[in-house]
């Protein structure tokens, strides 16, 4: 036992020479972290091991220091990085889509006011053939059965984004529920993480559950087509999360603090967030490391971003961070 | 109806309820077992033992990291949790006394740990060694699993050990024989096969945990061996895979379950032999 122990120690001893990075939070964007660093593993021998833990817990553990960088998708604010002395910059942008599960009815046939959404979310709206819903869909025979809301049980950015934007659709939602990375939710099945939340949607007909535009991708489901801010019918297509995501206004003065739910234009899907990396100020060093397979994601990785259905940041978003790491010095 | 008849009316109902207890509980476990092996065995195939994990939908994916990461936890957790449990077992049933002070503390505090959730000692191992550290660590796993470990080689070596009949110690002893030699070759050698047991069922119990893994050794996606940084395990992997929305992790994670079923089961039976093994022998 002891001798092979040692031989695997010899074994490690020989690959150290490329470096590890450890990073941990947003299960939003895991699934794309996870091939960038496969490709980045590949290509330079260097390993970015990343956990999807939930954006809670990316800011909690590097808040604590034992990650090498944080993932989160609700960004936080500059007084908060600067108590916290953390660095964020955006890593891709992605889309929140309603995704549910009801037989015979198939995907962006279904057609939701935001503010009936936040009352199927409040438990409010209990039946698929509610007068509120039916209205709406004319064309649709809507089943009498109860709706089953899935939801995040963990905190997440994606909650975040989801609850800022029923928010700003509801008043009541916005007295009664609030915005936050874990709500007080009056009904529903909980999930850990995006792929929780999947799960609960494929497992039970007749739900409703709020995911990353990957994971519809990924699990085939059917979203809802939701109100723009103007209030049009917008549908969950990547060409409405471009045309909402070009209205992003990023300054590093910022640090690049931006909610990107609720822009203007008639084509401007609703619920759209970018995700943010937390860096800590102190290790310069390490954050080179991580700014390296950025940067190499930057350069390489917007096509992979594209075929799991995340918006790659624009050119001139890219120059801005990388300005923006050389005045910290981390790049 | 006499009362004979009644006590025998009883008495079939009793036996009847017994029997369709007993049945429940072994058809759940091969219920469990059958859905394992048939959904374990639609993934598992030579690509599980030479690839390490990959994003989902890669051909060349597979739980090698994972794999060899829960040897080495499994492998260092024993590596301090048996030597200590029977070093500390052998201190009560042969010098604590039955009723020692010392001895009955001790025994209390280890029955008290038995039965701490597992996650608490996660939580503890992530205050005293991770946040210190400044990062997750194969260690920090290692050290949580070896602090479940402790208690259970401690209890059965103690057992064990008393259950050695005194009139050997008092034999070895009238032969000259010091006290450590006593122990070694004459209470050791009769309740080899006991500890041996004890500590195997002790491996069986360490391996299939998952809290205490979480947020101590963390996971890793990628190969590695080193202690100092966080390490993958078939249990945690289990976990993500197994959550997952995608097919083939999902398949995965049924296979990293039936290899970490079969480990358990393993251990179990040769537990179970070496005890049939030791009756047979008196």
């Amino acid at each position: 036992m002891k001798k092979s122990l040692l031989a695997l120690a010899a074994l490690a001893a020989v690959s150290a020479s490329a470096y590890d990075i450890n990073g941990a939070g947003a299960s939003f964007p895991a699934p794309l972290y996870f091939d960038w660093a496969y490709s980045f593993q590949k290509a330079t021998g260097n390993r970015v091991n990343y956990q999807s833990i939930g954006s809670g817990g990316g800011i909690k553990q590097i808040s604590a220091r034992v990650v090498d960088f944080g993932a989160s998708d609700k960004p936080l604010k500059p007084r908060k990085l600067d108590k916290k002395g953390l660095y964020q910059f955006p890593a891709v942008i992605g889309s929140i889509v309603a995704a549910y599960n009801i037989p015979g009815i198939g995907d962006m046939k279904l057609k939701l006011e935001n503010k009936d959404l936040a009352a199927i979310f409040m438990g409010k709206i209990k039946f698929w053939d509610d007068k509120a819903i039916a209205e709406d869909n004319p064309n649709l025979k809507l089943p009498h059965k109860k709706i089953i809301v899935c939801h995040r049980a963990d905190g997440s950015g994606t909650t975040f984004n989801f609850s800022y934007y029923l928010s700003h659709a509801s008043s009541d939602w916005a007295n009664n529920i609030g915005i936050g990375k874990a709500l007080d939710w009056p009904v529903g099945l909980g999930g850990k993480g995006n792929e929780g939340v999947s799960s609960l949607i494929k497992q039970n007909p007749y739900s409703i559950g709020y995911v990353e535009y990957a994971y519809k991708l990924k699990n085939k489901f059917s979203a809802a087509v939701l109100k723009t801010k103007s209030g049009k019918w917008v549908s969950p297509t990547e060409d409405n999360f471009k045309a909402a995501a070009k209205h992003a206004k990023w300054t590093a003065k910022k640090h690049f603090y931006q909610i990107l739910a609720l822009q203007p234009g008639d084509d401007s899907y609703p619920i759209v967030a970018a995700t943010f990396i937390l860096l800590p100020r102190e290790a310069k060093a390490k954050d080179k490391e991580v700014t390296k397979f950025f940067d190499y994601a930057f350069k390489n990785g917007d096509e992979t971003a594209k075929k799991l259905g995340y918006i790659p940041l624009p050119k001139e978003t890219k120059d801005m961070i990388r300005a923006y790491w050389k005045s910290n010095g981390i790049f | 109806m006499t009362r004979q008849d009644r006590r025998v009316l009883t008495d079939k109902i009793i036996t009847a309820l017994s029997f369709i207890a007993s049945f429940i509980g072994i058809a759940a476990l091969f219920w469990i077992l059958g859905v394992l092996f048939y959904k374990g065995f639609t993934a598992l195939n030579l690509h599980t033992f030479i690839y390490d994990m990959a994003p989902p939908g890669r051909a060349e994916s597979g739980l090698r990291n994972a794999l060899v990461g829960q040897l080495i936890l499994v492998a260092g957790a024993s590596l301090i949790g048996v030597p200590v449990g029977v070093l500390a077992g052998t201190y009560l049933s042969e010098y604590g006394g039955r009723n020692g002070k010392l001895a009955k503390l001790v025994r209390d505090i280890s029955d008290i740990m038995m039965s701490t959730p597992s996650i608490v000692i996660g939580a503890f191992v992530y205050a005293i060694v991770v946040a210190p550290m400044g990062h997750f660590s194969g260690w920090a796993g290692i050290i949580a699993l070896a602090i479940m470990m402790i208690p259970i080689v401690l209890r059965t070596t103690d057992d064990m050990l008393q259950l050695v009949p005194g009139s050997l110690r008092e034999a070895a002893v009238a032969l000259g024989a010091p006290k450590y030699k006593m122990i070694i070759q004459v209470v050791y050698r009769g309740a080899k096969s006991g500890l041996v047991t004890g500590i195997l069922l002790s491996i069986a119990r360490i391996a299939g945990e998952t809290a205490p893994l979480l947020f101590t050794s963390f996971s890793n996606n990628f190969f590695s061996t080193d202690l100092n940084k966080p390490i993958a395990s078939l249990t945690v992997t289990m976990f993500n895979y197994a959550t997952s929305p995608y097919e083939d992790w999902i398949d995965m994670g049924w296979s990293a379950a039936l290899i970490l079923a079969l480990f358990v089961l393993g251990a179990n039976i040769t537990a179970r032999f070496l005890i049939r093994k030791k009756k047979g022998e008196k």
